[in-house]
């Protein structure tokens, strides 16, 4: 029986040895994992059957929460505002990221200095960080009030306007995330072999050239990961919400700064339904498996792997 | 005059009779306390370090007189995540066994059952729960019969702080307790000088702070009626009170929400600390603050009367300790907050000089433990008599204190649609 599920590893004593030390050795994150993530969310998935104020017991309800998210204005609202907030940051962090990577990919004084510079917000606390730009946001005091001063656009309430509001919140997730898109991409840069260049300049390919037939196809792989990594992290912008409208708002103005991550703190913590709160949060993993699936399937339309292993 | 209209008038009046009985007991009523019957485990919560050392004093005077053997594990949970954590820890089916409660919360956990009569002990002490006065412990009653279910710690009440250094500048006479809202609308025009950035007032912001007092002096409970069955927003007093802040706001005397950075009651008196307005409506608890750090003269005034009805009033709010439903030490848990609320605990409250203690008796030693400040503290003791409790619960409190006030304060929506919009969510979340 053993040997029968050690053979599953390998063939040879020394592989299976070492299958096993790798299994003792990723154990305790495995345990980890399953115990504070995997049995959570399978709870969360049985919550979403009930009804549940977190005081009195459950009910069981079956899928009427499920049906109730399909007609709730809120719910689509949220949804909305998710994907207003994908297209505000997503493209914007690619782009910034994309030519901060090439910039500091190149032999620069100081590079190491930048390079950590905009590697900072990463490290920094969202909270702290939305309370600063909540401040850069203030209408009269506020850098940008004073900024946009000349051009009659002081005393903008901008963290309380429902037209206005997601911009500020974009900015900070794109000002936040943009180090992190930084390192991949200068990862994937530097994995690009030098040859391909000089043999291209001997072909008399110019900069623009190169970058458009060297560095981008090579850099596909690291651009997708960057756009799934970045896609997924939008679906749960939530802290910069939070925090962004905490004093004024809280949501925008007739729901109009409410995510979906956000919708699901409200339904949970404010209203006190822990089942709904439950069902909105499957919703929302099911909504990030699919567009990652349907990112993964069309992938080999535009994404090149040098080895020719797709 | 409708049935409705009678039993609202009779309950008016029965709460003014007894917030003045409630004054007048401070020279003869006090709550004794009593030693437990068997000493145990208790934990408890609360939301505020200062508030921590307050009662941890208490607390060990307790044992020390009162329930020797007894051990409390004093937790400090702070305000930002407080109500998150006990909705969470009450999820896993686990409550301190005693804890802070609000006003506006409490509906909550007593709608579930998830706290503890403390009535039939109240009865047992011999304690008349009336001497507290009713604004502060009221929206602490449940059931068919009322029982109390808190005993309240503290009290706040509101009044208008004002920078006497800008009255001076505009020479203006410092306003007195008998103004109305015809002289402080008259006051912020002058007070307003555009020039250098400083609005003549900033008193809208948030529930206990702003304009709920404003309705309150027109006759009308704020947002929701007392039995929680109707939202008031749109009713002629309501609409009168933010018209007229309204109209302030438009004629440039106070500034927007965006300018203040926010709709919280600290955002307003922050900006009078930095001397940008002269008139700001605070609660009580802000003494300390103001005494601490303002860097100018100033005086605490009466809320302004409404020039119809000759009232001014004052949202109050009481915290209270509760204990858990769930307790395995009822009568412990019960015993602590008796001794809490006692005149021996409050001594502990009224000698800190911050907030207030609950206990009538206690209020002078209260006032007293400023020492000379030359800052009228009396008129906030003095705002009880006729002051409004609290109705709102969590559910409508995001929206009446930050969606309705920056709809008008803000955006510049008009009163009537405002109200409207949050008449019609307020109306979903009614109990039914």
């Amino acid at each position: 029986m053993w040997n029968v599920f050690l053979n599953q590893f390998g063939r040879t004593p020394l592989t299976r040895r070492k299958a096993l030390w790798g299994m003792a050795l990723v154990a305790p994150n495995v345990l980890g994992l399953m115990f504070f993530f995997g049995i959570p969310v399978l709870m969360a998935f049985a919550t979403s059957l009930q009804q549940w104020n977190a005081i009195k017991p459950p009910v069981f309800v079956g899928l009427d929460n499920f049906t109730r998210l399909a007609g709730d204005a809120a719910f689509w609202q949220a949804l909305g505002n998710t994907a207003k907030l994908l297209l505000l940051t997503v493209p914007v962090e690619i782009f910034l990221a994309l030519n901060v990577a090439i910039m500091l990919n190149q032999r620069l004084r100081g590079r190491g200095f930048f390079r950590t510079l905009y590697f900072l917000p990463v490290v920094t606390s969202t909270v702290a960080a939305a309370i600063v730009w909540t401040w850069i946001f203030q209408p009269r005091y506020g850098l940008v009030g004073n900024l946009l001063a000349p051009l009659g656009l002081r005393d903008q309430p901008w963290l309380t306007r429902p037209d206005l509001v997601l911009f500020p919140i974009a900015a900070v997730t794109v000002w936040q995330r943009l180090g992190f898109d930084m390192v991949l991409f200068l990862a994937g840069l530097q994995a690009i072999p030098r040859v391909l260049y000089e043999a291209a300049i001997i072909d008399g390919a110019r900069g623009w050239q190169r970058f458009r037939f060297i560095t981008l196809p090579l850099l596909s792989p690291t651009t997708f990961l960057v756009i799934v990594l970045s896609v997924i992290s939008g679906f749960q912008i939530f802290d910069q919400v939070y925090i962004m409208t905490a004093r004024t708002t809280r949501g925008g103005v007739g729901g109009s700064a409410t995510t979906l991550s956000y919708f699901l703190y409200q339904s949970a913590f404010v209203q006190s339904e822990f089942g709904y709160a439950s069902a909105i949060a499957l919703v929302l993993f099911l909504i990030t498996l699919g567009v990652t699936a349907f990112q993964l399937s069309i992938q080999r339309r535009w994404v090149y792997y040098e080895a020719g292993e797709r | 005059m409708s049935d409705k209209r009678w039993l609202m008038l009779v309950v008016v009046l029965s709460l003014l009779v007894m917030s003045f009985a409630g004054v007048r007991a401070q020279d003869e009523a006090a709550i004794a306390a009593q030693p437990c019957d068997e000493p145990g485990a208790l934990t408890m919560w609360v939301w505020d370090e200062n508030w921590a050392l307050v009662i941890g004093s208490a607390i060990e005077a307790w044992k020390a007189d009162y329930c020797p053997g007894a051990e409390v594990e004093l937790q400090v949970q702070p305000w930002g995540q407080y109500w998150d954590l006990l909705k969470t820890n009450v999820a896993g089916g686990d409550l301190p066994d005693v804890f802070n409660m609000s006003q506006d919360r409490f509906f909550f956990y007593a709608g579930n059952d998830a706290l503890l009569d403390l009535q039939p002990y109240y009865d047992e002490a011999g304690v008349d729960t009336s001497l507290w006065g009713s604004g502060m412990i009221d929206p602490y009653r449940w059931g068919e019969d009322g029982d109390l279910y808190a005993g309240p710690v503290n009290w706040d009440t509101i009044a208008v702080f004002y920078n006497k250094d800008l009255f001076d500048a505009a020479g203006l006479e410092y306003p007195t307790a008998d103004w109305t809202w015809d002289e402080f609308a008259d006051y912020a025009a002058k007070l307003t000088d555009p020039e250098a950035d400083v609005y003549g007032a900033a008193v809208y912001s948030e529930y206990q702070t702003g304009y709920p007092n404003w309705i309150a002096a027109t006759g009308t409970t704020p947002i929701v009626d007392a039995g929680r069955t109707q939202c008031t927003l749109t009713e002629p007093g309501s609409i009168e009170a933010l018209t007229y802040l309204k109209d302030l706001y438009d004629q440039g005397y106070m500034p927007s929400i965006s300018i203040l950075g926010g709709a919280s009651a600290d955002d307003s008196f922050n900006f009078w600390l930095a001397g940008k307005v002269a008139m700001v409506a605070g609660g009580s608890w802000k003494l300390p603050a103001a005494l601490e750090q303002a860097t100018f003269n100033w005086d605490v005034v009466k809320l302004p009367m409404n020039p119809e009805t000759g009232r001014s009033r004052s949202i109050v709010h009481s915290v209270g300790y509760v204990a858990s439903a769930w307790t395995e030490a009822p009568e412990l848990a019960a015993n602590l907050i008796l001794y809490l609320v006692s005149d021996e605990g409050q001594k502990f409250f009224a000698d800190a000089g911050g907030v207030a203690p609950a206990n009538p008796a206690m209020q002078e030693r209260w006032v007293e433990s400023f020492g000379e400040t030359g800052v009228n503290i009396q008129t906030f003791v003095d705002a009880l008599q006729d002051s409004q409790g609290v109705t709102v619960f969590d559910e409508i409190w995001d929206k009446i204190n930050t969606e309705l006030v920056v709809n008008i304060f803000d955006l510049g929506m008009s009163v009537e649609e405002a109200t409207q919009q949050a008449c019609e969510f307020i109306d979903t979340q009614l109990p039914q």
